[in-house]
């Protein structure tokens, strides 16, 4: 992996754009995004719908990619340079994912979902179990490792796609809004969860949200509109004081 | 990961269970129909099956079936067991005849003819002791021949052989021993009923000795339709049947390639074959449309899980073998489920004079078939699989 030269910028973008369609019925998704995130930062990108939150933390995450002008890169990495096969792999030991509707599979039980990405990159299955079994305890679901995502609450499953994220070690976390189909209550311990996680480990975690209860989390706050980042704001407290 | 596919494919019992069910049901469908065709095909040559001691036939050199035949010269059956390697030779003698019952209705029956001296050819008869009856003046035995209601004779002796006219509506029972019918105004008496293998066309047979048959088809002059050889011992029917004809000039083939003739030929000339053909490929179209349909729309109904796991690093490779091995999972246990229970069904219809017959290659097919679909299907929703942006799997998107 090549560093960039601050070695503390995990994602650096500039002039990102992406269009959707041709001709008149052409969409600027992303008309022109500088953000630089630096290692053990938790960026919040917050925005009203349809301002481009979603499709930038895909070109993040190389799950899609941007237009030919400007340039991102992710960890050291210039994705507009990665085949498809890389980026697989890219994303497959570098970033850990947390969705909206949590996206377990139904057919695994908590712990076999956990164990997911380890399995994915050919780890022994017992030894991918008995690592989701120690991330589970993390995150407070021991009792439930065999319970079909079915069987869970809103934030037990949450909670179990934290784990999920988390159990290959990826440097970077991106959450699409995580806590928007949960109550308060789940909502602030997820992102409790969330932060002490990358503070102690020193991981990047960049959440796309509409949830305003939970701002307070951020470390920065980007707000996007009309494909655009209008506004950074640093938060003035100091997190680790006030949260941890 | 191919562990987490089977949990994807089992996980949610309904579909699943649906899904197998419908690959059960055309794997059974496809199974049953081959093997109802089979037995149909294998009543097309009941005549050979039930004649198994003879090693080779002999024929007008045009006859290719014992469906349609012509008749040879009596002669035929000397110089045929002239040939060296001939252990024996039985004429068997064919005819189509009308038989007029007492109460003035008529049928027509396949009259066989069998040889007097051996009784070649003659059926097996559970009830009455030996086929040697048919040495009785005029007797013959009847057999259904895989019909019903057509060997059906008057109870009441005021029904019998009326002058007021035929009484075609008098009640009636089946044909037994010691009943009368006429047969170009000559009396036959039936010696003994057999059940032998079911005829397919199905119609009504007679049985009789090849010199009774003189006495009833008199003005046929040639009436040996058929030569049944049994070869000497050391002598293979294969060369026995190319000596025959060499030296007769006469069509001679094994018991197995006279089977293999007859089939050829209905399924050539048959337009019933044609249009049993027509309804299982419907059938079977029909039966690898919903599996293959089934499939597919599990695949696609899983794509958000597949666009997931992608997201999380999984290659397409690894998503292809996922879906390649929940199909393949699928198709198998289908397959055997549905081969299995038309074995279940095949043994219970059998006892009921069914047409079914589970040959060879019948399962082989069924499964095989199913295979196909299933794989195919596979490599169809592989499509979507492949073309899906993981990026679905964030909101909104």
């Amino acid at each position: 992996m090549i560093l960039d030269e601050d070695k503390n910028i995990v994602v650096k973008c500039r002039h990102i754009k992406k269009t959707y369609g041709s001709g008149e019925s052409k969409v600027f998704a992303l008309r022109g995004i500088d953000l630089d995130v630096y290692q053990g930062e938790l960026v919040m990108l917050v925005g009203p719908s349809g301002c481009g939150k979603t499709t930038f933390i895909s070109i993040i995450s190389a799950l899609l990619e941007a237009d030919n002008e400007g340039f991102c890169r992710v960890l050291g990495e210039d994705l507009s340079t990665l085949n498809s096969q890389e980026k697989t792999y890219f994303r497959g030991h570098s970033i850990g994912f947390v969705f909206q509707a949590f996206n377990l599979l139904p057919a695994l039980t908590a712990v076999e979902n956990i164990a997911i990405p380890l399995l994915i990159q050919g780890v022994n299955r017992a030894v991918a179990m008995k690592r989701a079994q120690t991330i589970l305890d993390l995150v407070g679901l021991t009792s439930r490792s065999q319970a079909m995502p079915g069987e869970l609450s809103g934030g037990e499953q949450q909670r179990v796609a934290i784990a999920r994220a988390l159990i290959h070690s990826p440097k970077l976390i991106i959450c699409d809004e995580p806590t928007s189909s949960l109550d308060h209550e789940s909502g602030q311990l997820i992102l409790e969860l969330l932060r002490s996680f990358v503070k102690k480990e020193g991981k990047t975690l960049i959440v796309v949200t509409h949830d305003n209860r939970i701002f307070n989390f951020a470390d920065r706050m980007a707000y996007m509109d009309d494909g655009r980042i209008v506004k950074i704001e640093t938060n003035v407290r100091t997190p680790d004081e006030k949260l941890l | 990961m191919l562990r987490i596919a089977l949990q994807m494919l089992m996980g949610d019992r309904a579909k699943y269970i649906g899904l197998l069910l419908g690959i059960t049901f055309t794997a059974f469908l496809v199974t049953f129909a081959l093997a109802y065709f089979a037995g149909f095909m294998t009543q097309g040559f009941a005549l050979i099956s039930e004649n198994n001691s003879a090693d080779v036939w002999v024929m007008d050199p045009a006859v290719n079936s014992t469906e349609m035949t012509i008749n040879m010269p009596s002669s035929a059956l000397a110089r045929v067991r002239g040939v060296k390697g001939v252990s024996s030779a039985a004429p068997l003698s064919l005819n189509d005849l009308t038989a007029r019952f007492p109460n003035g209705r008529f049928q027509t029956f396949q009259m066989i003819g069998v040889d007097d001296a051996t009784l070649s050819g003659a059926p097996f008869l559970y009830k009455r002791g030996s086929s040697k009856i048919l040495y009785r003046p005029d007797s013959v035995i009847v057999d259904s021949g895989g019909t019903s209601g057509k060997l059906q004779t008057p109870i009441y002796q005021k029904d019998k052989w009326p002058f007021d006219g035929v009484h075609l509506d008098a009640p009636t029972r089946p044909l037994k021993v010691d009943d009368e019918l006429l047969v170009n105004g000559k009396r036959i008496v039936i010696a003994g009923v057999s059940q032998t293998i079911h005829r397919f066309p199905p119609r009504p047979l007679l049985y009789t000795t090849y010199s009774n048959a003189k006495r009833l088809l008199p003005s046929e002059h040639r009436r040996l339709t058929f030569i049944m050889v049994s070869a000497q011992t050391g002598v293979s029917a294969t060369v026995l049947a190319k000596r025959i004809e060499q030296q007769t000039r006469l069509r001679a083939r094994t018991s197995s390639d006279f089977k293999e003739d007859t089939v050829r030929w209905f399924l050539i000339n048959s337009e019933d074959v044609g249009d049993m053909a027509a309804m299982l490929i419907l059938a079977m179209t029909v039966g690898f449309g919903v599996t293959g349909i089934m499939l597919y729309m599990f695949t696609y109904e899983s794509l958000k899980q597949y666009a997931v796991l992608k997201a999380m690093g999984a290659s397409n490779s690894m998503l292809l073998k996922m879906v390649f091995i929940q199909a393949g999972a699928s198709a198998f246990l289908g397959a055997g489920m549905g081969v299995g229970l038309c074995a279940i069904i095949g043994e219970f219809v059998s006892t009921i004079d069914f047409p079914f017959r589970m040959m060879w290659f019948t399962p082989i097919f069924g499964i095989v078939g199913v295979l196909i679909v299933s794989i195919t299907a596979a490599m169809v929703s592989t499509r979507p699989v492949l073309k899906m942006e993981p990026g679905v799997v964030f909101s909104g998107r």
